[in-house]
């Protein structure tokens, strides 16, 4: 049961009658007497709550960042109009802030026996499950004095996903792939161990690769050319520890690593590698294996659209050994982490070479920049207490990046608008250069 | 391969072993199944499918969702589990059925109902025989009801009053005005009693007055400390009340004690020196004003002890009259003098408009009503970490500051500008913190730049000795890398 304004402005009306014609409890009584009755017939009017039948349909996963429109349908089965404010909850995240009440709110009417469509147009401002909450309802009588309300609970899920929004920087690493594959008739070539065909010699070839027999044989000189290696696997692993959870910027760093690692599966598979995912802390909170090269990005950002940062400390010891179990043959191992100094050195440095002495490892972190702005503030003394720490900061990271390298790891640190290329360009360096 | 390549970032739907089939995001529930166009904007309105009132099919309990065949799979995938076709009516309605309210009220109404019973049932055994303390009309052992008995035995009428100006109009030479508790009587309570013992010419008892009533009702005595016996002896030969005499030995005291310089006066039943009863005589031929230490004596419980009956019959039955004053809390509130003078803002407003101020106090509630129904409950959402991932780092810097490390700063900007400078100078990285290798090097560089400073204090310095020092290294080794840059 709901009252309206009309009904709080009619009672104070009521106050002139009151005041002029019945100073008495009468006349208090009459005025009353008289809304109440009002609103006992109004209410008695209203169509029920409890009978309607609402039921959902419309989007059921979206790109963060982009409109979802969840559709509600309202079935008025009973004998009287349906004349309704309708709030269709979500939880808070479904909509930008400041724009929920807006988006949530419908008025409509429905006729006896008949149904009406709603539309409400999510915009997620967080990745992961957006669930239903109740849909309230109120219905007004004719006069609209007092008003039945109730809720009734529709379950729908709205999946939002990663935006990978590093999609910008697919066609470009595309174009190298080409390149590498030979496709194109740019002088550059595949290094890989597969041998592709002989063409006529160039210019500009390396002359190591005249194939000698060959161009005895014929009166050109000729040169071997070789693909790429093709059917490698990577296994590409988020690290959802509490290190992903720190914010670059707006988002946390999972996020960011989520987008190098999408536009490294994308590509991945155009060049016809096959890509598994594995999101681990202190256990494994995602895993995606064996899907084929049309089926592997779907599958990522699926996994990934749940993935919430944990805030406990990796355990690298049961990370490694999952890795050694997802990849039993020689693989491209994708650490996406952090180069933060304390959890490397104790964590991952002593079992890394039970990774390297199988796999090729590239570990791939989020720089922040602001530890660079940090880094270079001058003019006050907070300002160079600012500098001095983030400059310990960095070089710390540099030393933690060394350490790695000496143990054979490619190690990738990139701000987050750049990390995706960047680990991008990595692969294709390392697939140009025949260590899959 | 195409030269530009299908999109791999469409959204897609969750993955199949979620169990959403893959065309789930694109389906459109078509409910306008007759054709009235499947564009449809937010919030239109759409008849049934049928298009007409008689056929309401989809509509009716019984008559599933499925009947407007373009709707595949519209009853929701199991990921997204909706109102399976078929399901009776209200099964989505959060609200409760009669039988669930029945079970969810019916322990509160059985509690409600076992307080309601208790309350009841103790009020009614309590109910009667409790009254306030020194109330002639109560029995308990703090009324004082025996004693009032014992004065209407002998002839002296009681009658209990509760209004000042009441109690001062019934004074009178032949009254007995007892006062319960002059301590508590406000501003004109207590001038009302001061002119009742100035003209009544009466006896005027007051019981325990201590220093906020004694200025006004007995400007002559004061009060002097505590007396600790509770039976005191009348104290003869300086008290000549014959009262105390017939007595003797009374429980006068454990209360105040009172001294007076008035000439006249008589003080009886001295604990210490000081008299716990004193007898002050009135200005008006006749009268006297009697105080008491304390009420005890008077009591029911205590009436019985020790020479206390004589004493109080002796004191109270003086006059034939006595009128036992009993201050409420209505009294103390009532304050005649300033009411008559100022007036209300209610006491202005016409006598109609006030009920009309009532409806219109009515309408506020209903309005706080109507203001204070939500619509639905809030959702609730777990919050996501929000961990500035700088945060170290920034925690790092106030560490420095709050322990003025300079000396720290300082290393850490030193080599931190060593390292950049190496290789612009052609130093091999090793050698970076090799002030022999470096500082020529870089001495090299400025000289042919022609600004001469000195890189050895600044690369290889001591630490700034001060805050300002430590601004203006930072400064300093700024502008040698940028000049070793230029150069």
């Amino acid at each position: 049961m709901a009252l309206t304004g009309r009904a709080a402005l009619l009672a104070a009306l009521g106050s002139v009658p009151v005041g002029l014609l019945g100073p008495s409890w009468t006349g208090l009584l009459a005025v009353n007497g008289s809304l109440a009755l009002a609103c006992a017939v109004d209410y008695a009017l209203a169509a029920p709550v409890r009978t309607l039948k609402p039921a959902r349909s419309g989007a059921t996963s979206v790109r963060l960042g982009e409109p979802a429109d969840v559709h509600l349908t309202l079935t008025n089965p009973g004998t009287r109009t349906l004349r309704a404010d309708v709030r269709d909850a979500w939880p808070p995240s479904s909509w930008t802030p400041g724009t929920e009440a807006a988006a949530s709110r419908h008025s409509l009417t429905v006729p006896a026996g008949e149904r009406r469509r709603l539309t409400t147009r999510l915009r997620p401002t967080r990745r992961g499950d957006r669930r239903a909450d109740r849909i309230t309802i109120r219905s007004y009588g004719p006069l609209r004095l007092l008003a039945r309300q109730g809720s009734h609970t529709v379950p729908w899920t709205v999946r939002v996903l990663p935006p990978f929004t590093s999609r910008k920087h697919l066609p470009s690493r595309l174009a190298r792939l080409r390149e590498l594959d030979g496709r194109t008739s740019v002088l550059t070539r595949g290094e890989g161990t597969e041998f592709d065909s002989l063409r006529d010699y160039v210019p500009g070839d390396d002359t190591r690769s005249i194939d000698w027999r060959a161009t005895a044989r014929r009166n050109k000189v000729a040169v071997r050319t070789w693909r790429p290696e093709r059917d490698r696997h990577i296994l590409i692993c988020l690290d959802t520890g509490r290190t992903a959870a720190g914010r670059v910027g707006d988002a946390p760093r999972l996020d960011s690593a989520m987008d190098a690692a999408l536009l490294l599966a994308a590509l991945a598979t155009r060049a016809g590698d096959r890509v598994d995912l594995l999101a681990h802390d202190r256990r494994p909170r995602a895993q995606v294996q064996g899907r084929s090269a049309a089926d592997t990005l779907p599958a990522f950002v699926n996994a990934m659209a749940g993935l919430e940062p944990a805030l406990v400390e990796t355990d690298s010891r049961a990370l490694v050994s999952t890795i050694l179990r997802g990849a039993p043959r020689r693989s491209l191992v994708v650490l996406l982490t952090s180069l933060d100094a304390a959890p490397i050195e104790e964590g991952l440095l002593p079992l890394l070479p039970r990774l390297t002495q199988r796999h090729t490892v590239i570990l791939a972190s989020v720089a922040d920049p602001h530890i660079a702005e940090m880094a270079a503030s001058r003019g006050s003394l907070d300002a160079v207490y600012e500098a001095a720490a983030a400059t310990r900061t960095g070089s710390q990271r540099l030393r933690t990046a060394e350490q790695l390298s000496r143990h054979g790891v490619h190690v990738v640190d990139a701000t987050p608008d750049t990390l995706a290329p960047a680990l991008a360009d990595a692969y294709l360096s390392l697939k140009a250069a025949g260590r899959l | 391969m195409t030269p530009t390549p299908p999109d791999p970032t469409r959204p897609t739907p969750p993955d199949p072993g979620n169990g959403t089939g893959p065309a789930q995001d694109t389906t459109t529930p078509a409910l306008s199944g007759t054709g009235n166009g499947t564009g449809h904007p937010r919030n239109t309105a759409m008849p049934a499918p049928s298009g007409t009132t008689t056929d309401t099919g989809p509509a009716r309990p019984g008559t599933d969702h499925g009947t407007d065949g373009t709707h595949p799979g519209g009853s929701g995938g199991p990921g997204h589990p909706t109102t399976p076709p078929g399901q009776g009516t209200g099964t989505t309605s959060t609200a409760l059925t009669r039988a669930q309210l029945w079970t969810r009220a019916r322990g509160f109404l059985l509690a409600v109902a076992v307080l309601l019973t208790a309350a009841v049932a103790l009020a009614g055994l309590q109910a009667g025989d409790h009254h306030g303390r020194l109330d002639p009309r109560s029995a308990d052992p703090d009324g004082s009801r025996a004693l009032a008995q014992l004065l209407k035995e002998r002839g002296v009428t009681t009658r209990v009053v509760t209004d000042a100006q009441e109690a001062a109009a019934a004074a009178g030479p032949g009254t007995t005005l007892l006062v319960a508790d002059p301590d508590l009587l406000g501003e004109p309570q207590r001038r009302a009693i001061r002119s009742a013992i100035d003209l009544s010419g009466g006896r005027t008892v007051l019981v325990a007055p201590g220093s906020p009533a004694l200025p006004e009702l007995a400007p002559a005595a004061h009060a002097k400390g505590f007396a600790h016996q509770r039976d005191l002896d009348p104290g003869t030969p300086a008290c000549t009340l014959p009262s105390a005499g017939t007595a003797g030995r009374a429980g006068t005291g454990d209360g105040l004690r009172y001294t007076t310089d008035l000439p006249g006066a008589t003080g009886c039943y001295p604990s210490g020196g000081h008299p716990t009863l004193l007898v002050l005589p009135s200005t008006t031929k006749g009268g006297d004003t009697v105080l008491l230490g304390s009420e005890t004596f008077l009591l029911n419980k205590r009436l019985a002890d020790e020479g206390n009956a004589s004493l109080a019959l002796q004191l109270l039955g003086s006059r034939p009259e006595l009128v036992w004053y009993l201050p409420t809390p209505a009294d103390m509130s009532a304050d005649p003098g300033t009411d008559a003078q100022d007036p209300s803002l209610l006491d202005l407003v016409p006598a109609g408009w006030t009920w009309a101020l009532l409806q219109l106090f009515f309408a506020a509630a209903l309005a706080a009503l109507w203001r204070a129904r939500r619509l639905g409950p809030l959702v609730t959402e777990d919050l996501p970490v929000a961990i500035r991932a700088s945060e170290a780092t920034e925690g790092h810097a106030r560490l420095y500051r709050r322990a003025d490390a300079r000396d720290r700063a300082a290393t850490v900007l030193r080599a931190a500008a060593r390292e950049r400078l190496a290789p612009l100078v052609g130093v091999p990285a090793p050698q970076a913190h090799d002030p022999a290798a470096l500082v020529p090097a870089v001495s090299a560089r400025l000289t042919a730049g022609g600004r001469p400073s000195d890189p050895a204090a600044l690369l290889f310095g001591t630490t700034p000795a001060d805050d300002a020092a430590l601004v203006a290294l930072a400064d300093h080794l700024d502008a040698l890398e940028r000049e070793v840059r230029s150069s």
